[in-house]
Formats: structure tokens, C-alpha cells, sequence
């Protein structure tokens, strides 16, 4: 059984994985590559448990994905200093 | 240590013979080794320590049992100092002070001091880079504050000092840092939204985070972060997600005493000798509920559990019960009572309440007429609970029957520490 149905904008790119991730309650992350997405795959797994999770998305929403959540900053800011209280 | 158990460790037994001296040490060396090699996998970088974790010492083994800790954390022995071979983990015997996790990351208050290890890829641990560390390792920038306070999310990490900043670090895409944009610190950085108010406690989410602020009239709590299933409680629509803190709603005229936090499968909470107010947040990828107990009341927002639909800000339970304490998984939570009794709230996927003895003992009233079903736990009969805790999905209680644990819920990696990977329904 599903744990969980997941829209696909609410699901991390994940870059290393070259999948989208969502977090699995076990601590590891549940997982779908495009490749099972546009062939219509709609079941992400948890490579460390039982657990698997449906994703809800459109056809159309995978095709255009290369460049998806760019809009997310993800790089670190410099160490930047604390202000004192 | 109990933390790095959830993560993939087929194959692998647990040791449960007691070396002495060495039992929670030892667990915490196989469970992190694990995690290395899951995060090895993700990651393709070297944890930045790489060195093993020693042995915590040779005394004796003892397990912490205040009740201000979750039951299901092992602690190392209390050593006021020491020894220049043993970690630097030193757990001060404060009873004021929390001590706080989280799935993959510890935040531990030693006399102000704040230790941080575990996942640090989104640069969580504070420590200016954003790689894991096997070994705990002070959180340098916060070395000139008094920390009281931390929560540990999914992927950032909250600190509140004694004169009531707040710093936060870790990823800050969903705005859950609270500095007012979407991106991520591997420091910590004060949040300058409350630079002249008294934070007194953080409580950090998957996505989100709560920040409870002291009044001299009255208390409020904050949200930030990702909102869409109304977890910040600070809107009466669905809102995506705001990068400044903003009040929640509908608890004005509320004292607040203490708020307390799931983080993501670890429980940690303030218990004060005199007071019965908590406020719980769930850490729920997206799908947070909080629970807040003003004077014993109830409040509920954000995703409803169960089949109840969702809440936008703070909505108080009309219920004849008085609870002292909440605990949160991500799709349970679970109530426990000035006289001992606990009750469960949603709970279908894991460790649900069988059928037959599910009563519905709460009505919701709210504009959505929500009904949140609230169930008495079985085989707890004649037993006194003296505290919860939750897991994602499974469950803890330490009853006054000598200080008896009991667990339920999901089995799958060990986490209810009965020596198998079985599901429990009730408390065993």
C-alpha cells in the first residue's frame, strides 16, 4: 500500500541521484527517475525500506523538467558573521 | 545514536549483549557506519571526520532517565569532565536543559555549548561547510552565546540563546530560515526579524519552523517556511510559503510556557516543573500539524490526520479532557493526560488503533467542521503513563510501572527496540 501521494512540484531534484526525492520516515529519501516518470512509472521507492510512495503528476509536466527548481538557491552563503545579541 | 538506526542496516544484528562501558558507543559506531555508507552512496564525499567514534568510556553504563528526554534516545554516561580519550560529548545533568535530534543530525546543549554530527549536506550542522561529521563537533560560530534551546529539521537547524536570539542554518529553499529569502547558511545566522523580541524556543520541520516568542502580557508563536498544508498557521488560506517570520493566528491571549518539537523521528520537549503548556510540530514533509496545549487545551492546524482536511491557523478543540503533553509522528499523535491516560490521534498507517476499540472522543469544531477521531490506546489498563514520544511512525510511552517502556508502530528497522522488525498495533 501507498504510504503517501506525492505532487511532483512538492519533490526535490536531487542532481547526484539524477532523481526527484521525497523524505521517507525511515530517514532515507523516496525516489523516481525521469526515464520511470515519462514511462509513465508513478511509484517511488525507498532504497532502504519497504515504503514506497505515489507520485501525482502530468505527462506534460515531465517533458519540459531539464532545468527543474533552478529557482531554488542552493549554494551556501559565505560564512557570514553572527551578529552579537 | 537510536536515530541512525532507522536508516539501512539489513543485514547487520545488533548487539544487545552489554560490554561495559561500551553498549551505546558501540551501537553508535555500527549505526553511524551505516549511515556513512548510505550517505557515501548519495553523496560520492568523504564524511569530513572519517575517523572512528571512541568508546565513550569505561564506566559503567547508564541510561538517562529523566523524563525530559524522548524514550527512545541512549545517551552516554554523564561525565562532568572528561577524560582526554573519550569524545566530547559531555552531558551536563541539568534537568532544564533539552537535548534534542533529529534523523540525521544531533543537536546536544552541554552547559550552553551546542554539538553538532550526523547529515550535514545541507550545511544543518552549522559548521560552515555542508558535509556530514561522524563525530560530534561544536558549533564554533555560536562559541560566545549561551544556547538554551535547538531543533533539529529534516535540513536546517534552529538555535535560541539565552538573551533570546534566534540563529538558523541549513537549507533555507522553502524560506524555513527565516531570513527573509531562499537561501541556504552553513552557519549560523541570526534572524534578524526578531532582533528585539525574546525568542524563547524553536521548533524546526521538514520544511518549516515555529518560533515561540515571550510576551510580558502574552506569548506568540511564528512561522516560517513552507506552508501549504497550513502548517505555519498564520493565514486563514493555503499559502506556499513566506520567508519572514509571521505570527500565527488565533493564539492571542495565550500564555505560552513551553513549545515542543518532533523533529523528524526524534522527540525533544521542555518539560518545566510547573507548567502543562506544549505545542508540538510535526514535522511531516509539507504536511505539518501542530499541536499546541494552552492550559490543557487542544489547538490543532495544519494537515488534519486522518481523514479530517486541513486547518490554516490555530483551532481549539472542544474537549473535556485536559492533556499535559503531546508527541507527534507524521501521521499520529499521540495525548497524554493530567491522570495518565493516553490517547491517539490518526495513526492508520502504523501502529493504528485496532478497529473494535477505536472510540471517537473528540469533535473538532472549526469553520471546516472538522472531526479529528481520538482514540484510547489498548492494553494500557490500570497503567499510569508518565510520558510520550513518537517516531515518524511508531510510537514510545515510559509508564510508572518501575519505568517500564512500551512501544508500537512501525517495526521495519528496529526502532522499537523489541529485537525484531515487526509491526506492533498496542504498546508491548
Amino acid at each position: 500500500m501507498s504510504y503517501d501521494d506525492v505532487e511532483i512540484e512538492d519533490m526535490e531534484w536531487n542532481n547526484e541521484l539524477q532523481a526527484f526525492t521525497y523524505p521517507c520516515p525511515c530517514g532515507d529519501l523516496f525516489q523516481i527517475t525521469k526515464d520511470e516518470l515519462k514511462l509513465g512509472e508513478e511509484i517511488a521507492r525507498c532504497p532502504s525500506c519497504s515504503l514506497y510512495i505515489t507520485v501525482i503528476y502530468n505527462m506534460e509536466e515531465i517533458s519540459g523538467e531539464s532545468d527543474h527548481k533552478s529557482k531554488k538557491s542552493i549554494e551556501p552563503s559565505k560564512q557570514q558573521p553572527v551578529a552579537v545579541a | 545514536a537510536k536515530r541512525f538506526s532507522n536508516r539501512t542496516l539489513k543485514g547487520e544484528s545488533f548487539s544487545t549483549k552489554r560490554k561495559q562501558g561500551s553498549l551505546e558507543a558501540e551501537i553508535g559506531v555500527r549505526s553511524m557506519e551505516a549511515n556513512e555508507r548510505v550517505n557515501e552512496k548519495y553523496t560520492n564525499k568523504k564524511c569530513g571526520a572519517g575517523e572512528q567514534v571512541q568508546r565513550a568510556s569505561s564506566a559503567p553504563v547508564t541510561l538517562k532517565t529523566t523524563t525530559s528526554l524522548s524514550s527512545s534516545l541512549l545517551f552516554p554516561p554523564l561525565q562532568q569532565n572528561p577524560s582526554p580519550s573519550s569524545p566530547a560529548v559531555a552531558l551536563t545533568p541539568l534537568p532544564s536543559l533539552p537535548l534534542c535530534g533529529c534523523s540525521n543530525e544531533f543537536l546536544i546543549v552541554a552547559g550552553g555549548r551546542v554539538l553538532t554530527w550526523g547529515r550535514g549536506t545541507s550545511g544543518q550542522l552549522g559548521h560552515g561547510d555542508m558535509v556530514n561529521s561522524l563525530n560530534p563537533k561544536p558549533v564554533d560560530a555560536l562559541q560566545s552565546f549561551v544556547i538554551t534551546h535547538g531543533s533539529a529539521g529534516w535540513n536546517h537547524s534552529g538555535f535560541v540563546s539565552d538573551t533570546g536570539c534566534l540563529f538558523t542554518c541549513g537549507d533555507g529553499s522553502f524560506g524555513q530560515l527565516g531570513h527573509g529569502d531562499y537561501s541556504s547558511r552553513c552557519s549560523p545566522v541570526n534572524v534578524l526579524y526578531f532582533s528585539s523580541r525574546h525568542v524563547e524556543q524553536i521548533v524546526c520541520g521538514m520544511r518549516h519552523s515555529l518560533a515561540l516568542l515571550k510576551g510580558n502580557v502574552e506569548d506568540h508563536v511564528y512561522g516560517f517556511g513552507s506552508g501549504k498544508r497550513g502548517q505555519l498557521g498564520t493565514s486563514r488560506d493555503r499559502i506556499q510559503s513566506i520567508s519572514l517570520p509571521q505570527i500565527t493566528l488565533g493564539l492571542e491571549d495565550n500564555k505560552i510556557a513551553s513549545i515542543s518539537a518532533n523533529g523528524i523521528i526524534v522527540q525533544h520537549y521542555l518539560v518545566r516543573p510547573k507548567d502543562f503548556y506544549q505545542f508540538d510540530i510535526n514535522s511531516l514533509p509539507l504536511y505539518a500539524s501542530a499541536l499546541l496545549i494552552s492550559d490543557g487545551h487542544l489547538y490543532i492546524w495544519g494537515r488534519g490526520f486522518g481523514s479530517t482536511t486541513d486547518v490554516y491557523c490555530p483551532h481549539r478543540a472542544s474537549v473535556s479532557l485536559t492533556f499535559t503533553q503531546a508527541a507527534l509522528g507524521w501521521n499520529h499523535a499521540l495525548l497524554l493526560t493530567g491522570d495518565g491516560t493516553v490517547f491517539m490521534l490518526g495513526g492508520n498507517h502504523h501502529g493504528g488503533l485496532s478497529n473494535p476499540q477505536k472510540t471517537i472522543l473528540v469533535k473538532h469544531t472549526a469553520e471546516q467542521s472538522n472531526e479529528a477521531l481520538v482514540g484510547r490506546i489498548p492494553n494500557l489498563d490500570g497503567i499510569k503513563v508518565l510520558q510520550v514520544a513518537a517516531g515518524a511512525e511508531h510510537s514510545a510511552l515510559v509508564t510508572g510501572k518501575n519505568g517500564v517502556i512500551m512501544t508500537w508502530g512501525w517495526g521495519e528497522h528496529g526502532q522499537l527496540g523489541l529485537g525484531n522488525s515487526d509491526d506492533q498495533t498496542s504498546p508491548q
